[in-house]
């Protein structure tokens, strides 16, 4: 007998939609930046929700270019039935990676917490090394990272032991945890001393708990039990701090992961509680300002700004936070651009026989940053900077650098 | 998030709602549920079809059809937006189509007949320039072009039902196939993928010198599947055209809809570069209630529930897809206010068994007042700062009427302006 189901059905339909709930309707397709670039790629609706379909069979469907699916998202963004079909591929290559075994390459990049501590030890000779043609020829042949991708600079003091170094203040309303984030901590301290002087400036005190890698780097490279120990020792940690702190990430897809990707991609216990406590950086200075408790005092920072909103950012379903906080600031003239994915997708763009592709990707917002002629494009995402200042040769900026320079902390 | 007022949904009701506020110099954000309703639909504004679901006549002069349906009908969706939204709205459209780049012809005076991908005349007075060759009150025979490995169009099948109901003799309507370089037929393809290619000039030339060469005669026009370009549409066709030496005019095929596409891509990349801010892969739900007025609405953002406080709301959704409805087993409820909108015993009530035939489950929708706002259906709004716009509204089948675009504009505009008021 047919009983109603209203709630249960379109619960199950929104909240986490089957594979069943895939209308077939190729909007994903449509908006997938691969897709868009390279014919190969069969898309996501194929390698996503269609291929599910018989995955689950004894006689498994063998997907290839899985690997292709550089991670951004977009097609979850646009799918009119929530159908979580990145998720799908993600999966579906994790499982060929732990049965067929995956590239050294896929290793190392996977474990970016480690490559960048090791950058960060011997910085100067990393950083010489990076920039080095022979070098990285040899990464090249061993590794396969392409020799046009400029690597990132490390900094022998991380972000973690400039914190611990410096005088706390502590007179404070009250209290955040910052996950800083790998980037921060050993490639732009600096970001993470503007997010610090910026929260104290609006009298709330940082606290940086220990933490891991998000984890995102083993997701994208078919490692998820790798990303599942991260991400659970990062659950652990944080599920452990007073229920009234919130926690604020500056990196769009570390956040991401925070708020999201634990939960529902990598299944860890406890991590819902944990995401609906995490916070953009620009997405909580927001509501403080909406709360009429952000600090306006700013001075005018006279510059054109283009704004490039990551497809992670996208994810979030909040918004451009970063646009109306800088829109307060006088002097600031900005605009968006949107001309879809810059095409780098964190380490995607970096491996040798994926660099091209990333680059044609980008190569739409490449022009149009190169036709706007700002002084520098703001994007909340550090791949995204590194590929637009590749690309199109121009300053970027995360938005937080434009708000220090505003409270006098540039 | 706090905002003057927030506009929910992503198709045309949407777009003309935001555009209307932001013309207005009104602060308004734009939440899309996913992927526009134009991916889906036919992407030519249909005002009036046909005057009601029975008639096979169709309505020549859509602008006084109107007139007539909203004399006729008191509580139709248009009575209630009234003639003048319809009016403001499409021209509001017109002149934001120019701006954004778009090349549309047509107005409210007059449908064209166009065809459809399987040869049957439909009404539309709003189209893209690309289409107007295929009107069928003109009388040039016309030549159906499909491409070979392409089945979404089906040349046979368009030229064999148009000989039929047309009536302008047995050389008037012909099909050919034509090869495309580079897409054998063991490779999978979509319009999407023949759109992009079409962007690119040496593959133009070559298909358009192959249909040349299959057309030996003069005086026909060409009707080909709408995959003339994705995003550089105007250059494609006209130099499309140009080489083919025909009239040209494109059809729009399964869903995704090119035309759709182009549409909705363009419009959103305009309204959103000249300031208005969307959030993404947000359905929203939960309007929270209090002494008559919304004070929020939440969207299923990552992590948690994303609050938005807004003085007024527009709510542009359209169906069970984008989220206006949600439908269990017997009862479809609305996932703002939990009403229930429709209940029936027998599931298969709410379907009828031929596709061609109206459907019960089309004119579904939210009860509203004279001012748009959600209704019980007594009169009385469920909330006096929340507006309807789309095809959530109950009591027509914007389908069966082919008036979806038309409503779409009427609600969304009216619904604006009521917003602003409120």
């Amino acid at each position: 007998m047919i009983t109603d189901e209203v709630g249960t059905f379109s619960d199950t339909v929104e909240e986490a939609a089957p594979v069943e709930a895939c209308t077939k309707c190729t909007a994903c397709n449509t908006v997938c930046p691969v897709a868009r670039s390279t014919e190969i790629f069969r898309g996501p609706k194929f390698l996503g929700p269609e291929s599910e379909r018989y995955r689950s069979q004894p006689e498994a469907a063998v997907t290839a270019g899985l690997d292709l699916c550089s991670g951004c998202k977009l097609c979850e963004v646009t799918c009119p039935s929530q159908v979580s079909i990145q998720e799908y591929i993600r999966r579906a290559q994790n499982k060929g990676a732990a049965e067929k075994g995956r590239t050294l390459r896929d290793w190392v990049l996977g474990h970016t917490r480690l490559l960048s501590r090791f950058g960060s030890m011997t910085a100067p000779l990393a950083n010489l090394g990076n920039r080095n043609p022979l070098v990285r020829w040899a990464m090249e042949r061993v590794l396969g990272i392409h020799h046009k991708r400029p690597l990132p600079r490390y900094q022998w003091l991380t972000f973690e032991r400039w914190f611990t170094r410096r005088p706390h203040n502590k007179t404070a309303r009250r209290t955040v945890a910052y996950f800083y984030g790998c980037w921060v901590n050993y490639n732009e301290r600096r970001l993470g001393e503007q997010v610090v002087a910026i929260l104290e400036r609006n009298g709330i005190e940082v606290i940086v708990p220990k933490q891991q890698c998000c984890g995102i780097p083993a997701v994208v490279n078919a490692n998820m039990d790798l990303a599942r120990k991260y991400g659970g020792e990062n659950v652990r940690r944080l599920s452990g701090l007073p229920a009234d702190v919130d926690i604020i990430a500056s990196s769009t897809s570390c956040g991401l992961m925070l708020k999201h990707d634990y939960a529902h991609l990598l299944d860890i216990p406890g991590a819902e509680q944990v995401g609906a406590r995490v916070y953009d950086i620009c997405e909580y200075l927001w509501m403080l300002h909406e709360a009429g408790e952000l600090n306006l005092d700013f001075q005018p920072v006279s510059t054109r700004l283009l704004y490039h909103a990551p497809c992670h950012l996208k994810s979030h379903g909040i918004g451009y936070p970063a646009m109306r906080l800088l829109r307060l600031i006088p002097g600031v003239q900005l605009e968006e651009v949107d001309e879809g994915c810059c095409g780098i997708s964190g380490t995607f763009g970096v491996k040798v026989e994926k660099y091209d592709l990333s680059m044609k990707i980008g190569s739409r917002l490449f022009a149009a940053v190169k036709a706007a002629g700002t002084d520098a494009v703001l994007a909340d995402c550090e791949t995204c900077r590194m590929q637009v200042e590749h690309g199109a040769g121009a300053h970027s900026a995360h938005p937080i650098d434009i708000l220090a320079r505003a409270y006098g902390h540039g | 998030m706090k905002c003057d007022i927030a506009v929910v949904g992503s198709g045309l009701a949407a777009l003309v709602a935001t555009r209307t506020l932001q013309q207005a110099g009104r602060n308004a954000v734009l939440i899309w549920p996913g992927l526009s309703s134009l991916y889906f639909t036919y992407a030519t504004v249909d005002v009036l079809g046909y005057s009601d679901l029975t008639t096979t006549q169709p309505v020549e002069q859509p602008e006084a059809g109107v007139a007539k349906l909203i004399a006729d009908h008191p509580n139709h969706p248009y009575a209630l937006a009234g003639l003048d939204a319809l009016r403001s709205g499409t021209t509001l459209l017109i002149e934001w189509l120019r701006a954004a780049g778009f090349t549309w012809q047509g107005s409210l005076a007059r449908n064209l007949l166009l065809p459809t991908a399987i040869g049957t005349p439909k009404p539309s007075c709003l189209y893209p320039e690309s289409m107007a060759a295929g009107d069928l009150q003109r009388d040039e025979p016309i030549v159906f072009c499909g491409f070979v490995g392409y089945e979404d169009f089906v040349p046979e099948l368009a030229a064999s039902n148009l000989s039929r109901s047309w009536g302008r003799g047995d050389q008037s309507v012909r099909a050919i196939r034509v090869s495309l370089p580079g897409f054998d037929t063991s490779r999978l393809f979509t319009s999407i993928d023949l759109a992009r290619s079409f962007e690119d000039k040496a593959f133009r030339r070559e298909v358009a010198s192959r249909i040349r060469r299959e057309i030996a005669i003069d005086s026909v026009r060409v009707g080909v599947p709408a995959v003339l370009g994705l995003t550089h549409d105007t250059d494609v066709y006209s130099s499309f055209a140009a080489e083919v030496g025909h009239p040209v005019f494109e059809i729009p095929t399964l869903p995704p809809s090119v035309l759709g596409l182009r549409l909705f891509d363009r419009l959103r990349k305009h309204i959103q570069e000249s300031g208005v801010e969307m959030i993404w892969a947000a359905p929203a739900h939960e309007a929270e209630v209090s002494d008559g007025q919304c004070r929020r609405i939440y969207l299923k953002s990552a992590g948690r529930e994303h609050p938005i406080d807004a003085r007024a709301y527009v709510l542009a959704l359209e169906d069970m897809v984008d989220g206006a409805l949600r439908a269990g087993v017997h009862t479809v409820v609305d996932p703002f206010f939990h009403q229930s909108l429709a209940h029936h015993a027998v599931p298969t009530e709410r379907t009828d068994e031929s596709l061609f035939r109206p459907q019960p489950f089309a004119s579904i929708g939210y009860a509203v007042t004279d001012r748009l706002q959600p209704s019980a259906g007594d009169g009385h709004p469920l909330a006096r700062n929340v507006f309807l716009a789309g095809g959530a509204i109950a009591g027509y089948d914007p389908v069966g009427t082919k008036s979806r675009g038309g409503l779409a504009i009427a609600t969304g505009y009216r619904a604006a302006k009521e917003a602003m008021a409120a």
